[in-house]
């Protein structure tokens, strides 16, 4: 019983021993390296953040037991309707409620569908996926600059410094902990998450829970896109192309279980994306080229969900 | 035996990472020492591309010549998908200590020079240029090195010289392949429109109205950079497809233009042996602008294709010494103190014998076309001495140069 109490502590604290791990490495080869320090852990908040937001958002759907694939599409979609509406009014606050309005409402289609249609929330994020990708390339065409849409780099430039991102986590953050780990919601959701059929059985209302869960995710991709807007005034069809898969890596090296449920943490996302950051600084200060980095991330990512499957497999509730 | 199986997959893995860690890692230091017994040069090379056959001949010419003549490192970028990923790569090789950056993504060049020269690291356009207004904007910029690469009157030409080699053999019916023109890529956009003017000339015509330069690079940007087939004079475009979409809506497309009993030449802003090339005909001519690669030779030797125009990988040579020189406290600028804004052009080959020449060269990694010794007189030259240098790009004048 002991062992097994040790057995699982040791699972729960490997995340964040892992990104202690990967903090030191970096940290001993910035300075075998003379790596400019500061600018670097500038960086890897800058570089992290947006990942961390949308991510943390979205635990409340992995936690359901589902994904979304269409995160770095509706976060493309949504910061290009802020960009649009900032040039209309000139107003930052104006963008920031587009943004984020603009997120949650795509949210909230994914999963009315899903419910209304009683299908699984990812095959609805899948044709999501599809319908964004074409919505991108009509908002980009409709607004007749080319192929971008430009916010002026000085309308965003007093905020697009670390502390001000900072902030914008910590608030957002402390929302989420709230929610998730205070609130009826947090609960219900992992318990549906561990086991639907047992959740519905005692009067759980999934498709209330998979609605709710959506638009915290939502509310996560629309201050994603406000950021990115902040960081990159350019936007195109290729922006945030990559938050999508950041964000279900970040979560999975956070220690998240792929099957969400009861052992789901609201900071999986930021010991994720923090882990992943800190690992790409170490792969560039080694001067590797991309395919041995992705290929070592490759490594790494089926080494961490073997581990947490294998764990897992004999703690899951019957379904 | 279950912790022994898991022992092992650990133990595996780790070595793997460390395996693929000690196989590409690469001291700071290698190299022999350059001009003056310079201290290493730390670079960051920007890339859109990273696996494109261009792209590969531009970094083999970087990584496996000149990082071995010179006293530099290179640190390549991922493949940088939008202005996002260009701003985080130029802080990761500011953290490193990157003292310049050469750069081929072109997201946002306003952004990227801003926040080089914020953070006093030198900046230089590989390929291409500026365009007026942002020249005008950063020739005064300190950090700012320059640009040397086609200009856009220099793609205009490309795809102008192209399509006037086939109308001159009496050729009247085309398809073209416009890459990524309907994205709105200005070097794409011009070659096309360098085609259709050289149509317009031959056929005594116009298309959708224009038929000169400026009236057709209008022209292409009002119809949202969709074109359209056309009727233009006695010259026919039957066929047009624009795009990478890489799906098969769009292979068959391309199929469709290709197998139209009437097109005669199939002409390509890029990409040509990507795309036309499988679905040409034996009596179809295909011209493309692409690079000088062993397929690329292959193609012409079979006669699937008739004319290459390619950047030589080479031609970034001048740009790198441009940018040591600058780092080095030796910048090379014009009388007025402005940055550099060289055109080069491209390498054209219309037979397999002048591909293998060209590739002969553009592949060698140790006498390619712009070698060491060439370059080092562009250190800290004059701008007089370096434009010159950089106007004589044709194959014919590097081989002067070199003797």
């Amino acid at each position: 019983m002991k062992k097994q109490h040790i057995k699982d502590m040791i699972f729960r604290i490997a995340p964040i021993v892992g990104l202690l791990i990967l903090f030191a490495l970096f940290m001993v080869f910035a300075v075998i390296k003379d790596i400019n320090i500061p600018y670097s852990m500038k960086n890897i908040l800058n570089q992290s953040v947006i990942v961390i937001v949308v991510a943390t958002g979205a635990i409340f759907i992995y936690t359901l037991g589902s994904f979304d694939i269409s995160l770095g599409a509706n976060m493309c979609v949504s910061a290009l309707i802020g960009a649009m509406a900032y040039n209309r009014t000139g107003s930052v606050l104006v963008m920031l409620g587009a943004c984020v309005l603009c997120a949650v409402l795509i949210s909230l289609v994914c999963s009315v569908l899903a419910s209304v249609f009683h299908l699984p929330v990812f095959v609805t994020t899948i044709a999501m996926l599809s319908l964004l990708n074409a919505g991108v390339l009509m908002l980009i065409g409709a607004n007749g600059t080319g192929d971008i849409v430009q916010v002026p780099a000085d309308a965003v430039s007093a905020i697009n410094t670390v502390e001000f991102k900072l902030l914008v986590l910590c608030l957002y953050l402390a929302v989420c902990i709230f929610v998730f780990n205070f609130l009826k919601l947090g609960r219900e959701e992992k318990f549906v998450g561990g086991n639907p059929e047992c959740a519905r059985l005692t009067g759980l209302n999934n498709s209330r829970l998979a609605i709710l869960a959506f638009i915290m995710a939502g509310i996560g991709v629309g201050l994603g896109s406000f950021l990115t807007i902040t960081y990159a005034p350019t936007l195109s069809r290729n922006t945030a192309s990559s938050v999508g898969m950041d964000v279900i890596i970040s979560i999975v090296f956070g220690g998240m279980p792929v099957s969400g449920g009861a052992r789901s943490k609201i900071y999986s996302a930021v010991v994720g994306a923090l882990s992943m950051t800190l690992l790409s600084q170490i792969m560039l200060m080694l001067n590797l080229n991309s395919g041995i980095s992705q290929m070592v991330k490759a490594i790494i990512f089926i080494l961490v969900v073997y581990i947490s499957m294998s764990d897992n497999k004999k703690n899951n509730l019957p379904r | 035996m279950k912790s022994l199986k898991k022992f092992l997959v650990l133990l595996l893995s780790v070595f793997m990472v460390l395996g693929l860690a000690g196989c590409s890692g690469k001291g700071e230091e290698s190299g022999s020492k350059g001009i003056d017994n310079m201290k290493n040069v730390k670079i960051g090379v920007l890339v859109a591309d990273a696996t494109g056959a261009e792209a590969l001949a531009f970094r083999s010419y970087y990584e496996n010549y000149i990082q071995k003549q010179y006293n530099v490192t290179f640190m390549y970028s991922d493949e940088l998908a939008d202005a996002a990923a260009e701003s985080s790569a130029i802080d990761n090789f500011i953290a490193n200590n990157c003292k310049a950056i050469i750069s081929f993504a072109s997201a946002d060049r306003p952004a990227q020079i801003r926040k080089c020269a914020e953070n006093k690291v030198y900046y230089a356009v590989a390929t291409g240029t500026l365009s007026d207004d942002e020249y005008a904007e950063f020739k005064d910029n300190e950090y700012y090195v320059g640009a040397i690469g086609p200009d856009l009157y220099t793609e205009f030409q490309a795809g102008y010289n192209m399509a006037k080699y086939y109308l001159d053999q009496g050729k009247t019916k085309f398809a073209i392949f416009g890459g990524a023109t309907p994205y709105y890529v200005d070097m794409h956009i011009y070659r096309t429109a360098g085609m259709l003017v050289a149509m317009c000339e031959a056929g005594n015509g116009d298309y959708n109205g224009a038929k000169d330069f400026g009236s057709m690079i209008g022209t292409i940007y009002g119809m949202n950079c969709q074109l359209t087939p056309a009727q233009i004079g006695s010259v026919e475009l039957v066929s047009y497809v624009g795009g990478y979409d890489f799906d098969d809506a769009w292979f068959g497309k391309l199929a469709e233009a290709a197998n139209n009993p009437n097109v005669e030449v199939l002409l390509a802003v890029g990409s040509g042996l990507d795309t036309f090339a499988a679905f040409k005909r034996p009596d179809q001519a295909l011209g493309t602008v692409d690079s000088y690669t062993a397929d690329a030779v292959k193609a012409m030797e079979a006669g699937t294709l008739n004319y290459l125009a390619g950047k030589f990988s080479a031609s970034i040579g001048p740009i790198f010494m441009a940018t040591v020189s600058a780092v080095q406290g030796k910048p090379i600028r014009t009388a007025n103190g402005e940055a550099l804004a060289l055109s080069q052009g491209y390498w054209v080959a219309t037979s397999a014998e002048e591909a293998n020449n060209y590739f002969t060269v553009d592949s060698s990694t140790t006498d390619p076309a712009y070698t060491k010794a060439m370059l080092d007189k562009l250190y800290g030259a004059s701008y007089d001495d370096f434009a010159k240098f950089v106007g004589a790009y044709s194959y014919e004048e590097i081989q002067n140069l070199k003797k």
